[in-house]
């Protein structure tokens, strides 16, 4: 894991010193070492977290004869299958990296590489010789990768502040960025929410070249029709997941030259992430969790259980509503986007427990909700479409118990909440079905916007998710559609970026997740919706296909999902100063976003009851307006905090063909 | 969907039949499952712990909807 940046000039010569600043805006991404490669077109920078071949792989590197350069954050899993495979069609080898393999694998198959390539990346590669810049993202987008195409240049870079490390980029909100996430929760590739500033889409390549700059995709998330699926037999299938959710595992566990780690939440999914690499591996297993002072979010005891069965050494960090207030700042910084949930504080906490304890790469539960079906929101839809065939139905309305068996004590309340919850924006024929409820209640945030914002949003031409859905989408499960979404908008924009790569990347630790390897997610998909919901019975396959290597009551409990105090970490009276700060009156006003009148009552409610037991909606609202504060402060504002440049060491790397400098070492 | 796959569905149901549920409540669970992998709707009366809790009459109740009874 690493960062990437680069320019490609239109004019003379790339800017060295601005690639510098570049490079050392993504110290922390690669605090092991760093290089750069410039000519009289491009520049590329790199800053290295060693994980494969420590000695030999150093970047950019480039092939045989100096022509093709590369800069790459990630990793290819399976290099090694690569690599044998072009050294047979004739490739050398310097040196025993994944990073070789991306310029032979280009130089052999030219675009088609990405989709052989099985890993988590963001590829910058440059060809001198056709001048033609070529960039790539993985599948989901577990690596970031952004833009800019100014008039002089494109700029290119793993995080948006080593952009901005360009003081002629423009620095303000995209209208339709924000609109984006106060109702997806993130924006949706390409769009960010700077103007001007985009996102490579995940499973896309983009080339700049004399042709100007296109982009393509060389994968796509599909499903087949509903009732056409290939393999409909449940305990086959089951033993299949089995197979490659254990060598997806063992790839990201074997596959590096530094110790792996694991993190254990309690759930299902790192359970059995966990438990796959000590049965199926020799080496001794480090286990991490991340546990909660407040008891509502705690899940120690299923940690517990868990590490002591597996028999790993393990350590957990305890976090608590004060400790999420401390970071918040920093966590913005990082998450370079607004947040609606304090969920990534404690996320950065736990990557600095790790690196505190040396470790740099750990394995996780991630991708198993969206691509075997664990969320909530796939079983409401799946209620809320068996409700509405007779929304008068007694019985029917009380499968609001399934989903809520709290509702159970209060049985008059339930057929009230049926027709609110169940029956609002209900039209058995709408594709994202499975997402207005949440996508309606996050809308909210949107009635506090001034109102030139709200103009700003009204002008915009924004993307509309659901129409960009594939065609042939409507012939799909309503499950795969709601997976479409949920793996095109959330997955993507907030688990993977805000929560994944970002709290990991802030402590340089790469994360590596099994259940998005690339034969896991194709299998998968292309599985009968009922082998991922059962009924009610989410992730029924994964639980069917790990009964025995994990405890039934991990596997039976009720699914919970990952969530930290949100407004209650900003309200107790030892709250840190700057919160004050940047919700002041001048503060909002200054930024723009917020009406200032509308955030004094919301804090003001906060204040009375000390942020405790507020509605969902204004939880979302509160680190709606606390996160966007952060993020125009941070990048946007004249003054604002400033960004932190590393002091990068010596460069492994120095290539200069403008000045005809070069040092490899 | 052929015999086999109502065989198996069936099958696979049993094993995660919870009994310490309100019979109603159980039966309303088994309902969604039905209703989404036979594409059948069940009416309130059909709806029915009784009939719902034995395979052999859930058997004959999704082959009497989908009409291949």
């Amino acid at each position: 894991m690493c960062g990437v940046c680069g320019i490609v000039s239109y004019g003379g010569p790339p800017d060295l010193a601005l690639l510098h600043r570049m490079m050392a805006r993504l110290g922390h991404r690669g605090p092991d070492g760093n290089g750069y490669y410039r000519d009289r077109r491009a520049a590329l920078g790199h800053t290295r977290l060693a994980i494969i071949d420590s000695s030999g792989g150093a970047q950019p590197l480039c092939n045989e004869d100096g022509t093709l350069w590369v800069t790459f954050n990630g990793e290819i899993f399976n290099y090694i299958e690569l690599g044998e495979e072009l050294r047979h069609r004739g490739h050398t080898f310097r040196t025993a990296s994944d990073t070789e393999v991306i310029v032979h694998a280009w130089e052999e198959w030219g675009e088609e590489c990405f989709s052989r390539f099985n890993g988590q990346w963001a590829i910058a590669l440059w060809d001198s010789g056709a001048e033609q810049l070529v960039l790539s993202r993985d599948r989901l987008g577990v690596r970031p990768l952004f833009f800019t195409r100014l008039p002089k240049c494109l700029l290119f870079a793993s995080e948006v502040k080593s952009i901005f490390a360009e003081p002629s980029v423009e620095r303000a909100f995209d209208p339709a960025g924000l609109d984006q996430t106060f109702t997806y929760w993130s924006p949706v590739a390409p769009r960010t929410v700077f103007r001007g500033i985009e996102q490579l889409e995940p499973g896309h390549y983009a080339v700049l070249d004399r042709d100007g700059f296109r982009k393509a995709p060389y994968w796509r998330i599909t499903f087949p029709d509903r009732g056409r699926e290939p393999m409909q037999d449940a305990q086959e299938n089951a033993e299949a997941l089995r197979e490659r959710v254990i060598e997806a595992t063992r790839l990201r566990f074997l596959r590096s030259d530094v110790p792996v780690g694991a993190y254990l939440s309690g759930g299902l999914d790192s359970s059995v992430t966990a438990a796959v690499i000590a049965r199926y591996t020799d080496a001794p297993l480090r286990t991490f969790s991340l546990r909660f002072s407040d008891s509502e979010f705690d899940e120690g005891q299923y940690q517990k259980k868990m590490s002591a069965m597996l028999g790993t050494q393990h350590q957990d960090i305890v976090v608590s509503p004060s400790d999420i207030a401390a970071v918040f700042p920093e966590v913005v910084r990082h998450t370079e986007t607004p947040i609606l949930r304090a969920a990534p504080a404690p996320l950065f906490l736990l990557s600095k427990l790790v690196r505190e304890n040396g470790y740099k790469v750990v394995v996780t539960g991630e991708g198993a909700d969206e691509v075997l079906a664990g969320y909530d929101l796939f079983r409401e839809a799946r209620v809320r479409l068996f409700w509405s065939r007779d929304p008068g139905s007694a019985k029917r309305t009380r499968a609001a118990e399934l989903l809520y068996p709290w509702m159970a004590r209060s049985p008059a309340r339930i057929p009230a909440f049926a027709r609110s919850f169940f029956g609002r924006h209900l039209d058995p024929g709408d594709p994202a079905l499975s997402h207005r409820p949440r996508w309606d209640s996050t809308s909210v945030i949107k009635t506090m916007l001034t109102a030139d914002l709200q103009d700003g949003i009204g002008r915009a031409d924004a993307e509309d998710v659901v129409a960009a859905m594939p065609p042939g989408s409507e012939h799909w499960d309503p499950l795969s559609r709601g997976q479409w979404l949920e793996m095109t908008t959330l997955l993507a924009g907030y688990i993977l970026a805000s929560q994944g790569d970002r709290m990991l990347m802030a402590n340089s630790v790469e994360g590596r997740f099994p259940f998005l390897d690339r034969e896991v997610v194709d299998f998968a998909n292309a599985l009968p919706a009922r082998h991922k919901l059962f009924g009610l019975e989410e992730k029924y396959l994964l639980k069917r296909a790990f009964a025995d290597l994990v405890p039934d009551d991990i596997i039976h409990r009720p699914k919970q999902p990952y969530r930290a105090p949100d407004a209650a970490s900003f309200f107790a009276a030892d709250r840190p100063a700057w919160f004050d700060e940047v919700m002041s009156e001048r503060a909002i006003a200054a930024a723009g976003v917020f009406e200032p009148s509308v955030v004094a009552g919301l804090l003001a409610k906060c204040r009375r009851t000390g942020g405790e037991n507020m509605s969902n909606t204004d939880n979302m609202r509160v680190l709606a307006v606390v996160s966007t504060q952060l993020t125009h402060e941070s990048f946007i504002a004249e003054g604002g905090r400033r960004t932190l440049e590393w002091v990068l060491p010596d460069p492994s790397v120095a290539v200069d063909l403008v000045t005809d400098d070069w040092s490899m070492t | 969907m052929d015999r086999d796959i109502v065989e198996q569905v069936l099958r696979d149901y049993g094993s995660l039949r919870r009994l310490d549920t309100d019979p109603e409540l159980e039966a309303v669970r088994a309902t969604i499952l039905l209703e989404d992998v036979f594409e059948v709707v069940l009416s309130d009366a059909e709806i029915d712990p009784a009939v719902l809790a034995d395979a052999s009459a859930v058997a004959a109740l999704v082959a009497r909807l989908r009409g291949t009874a």
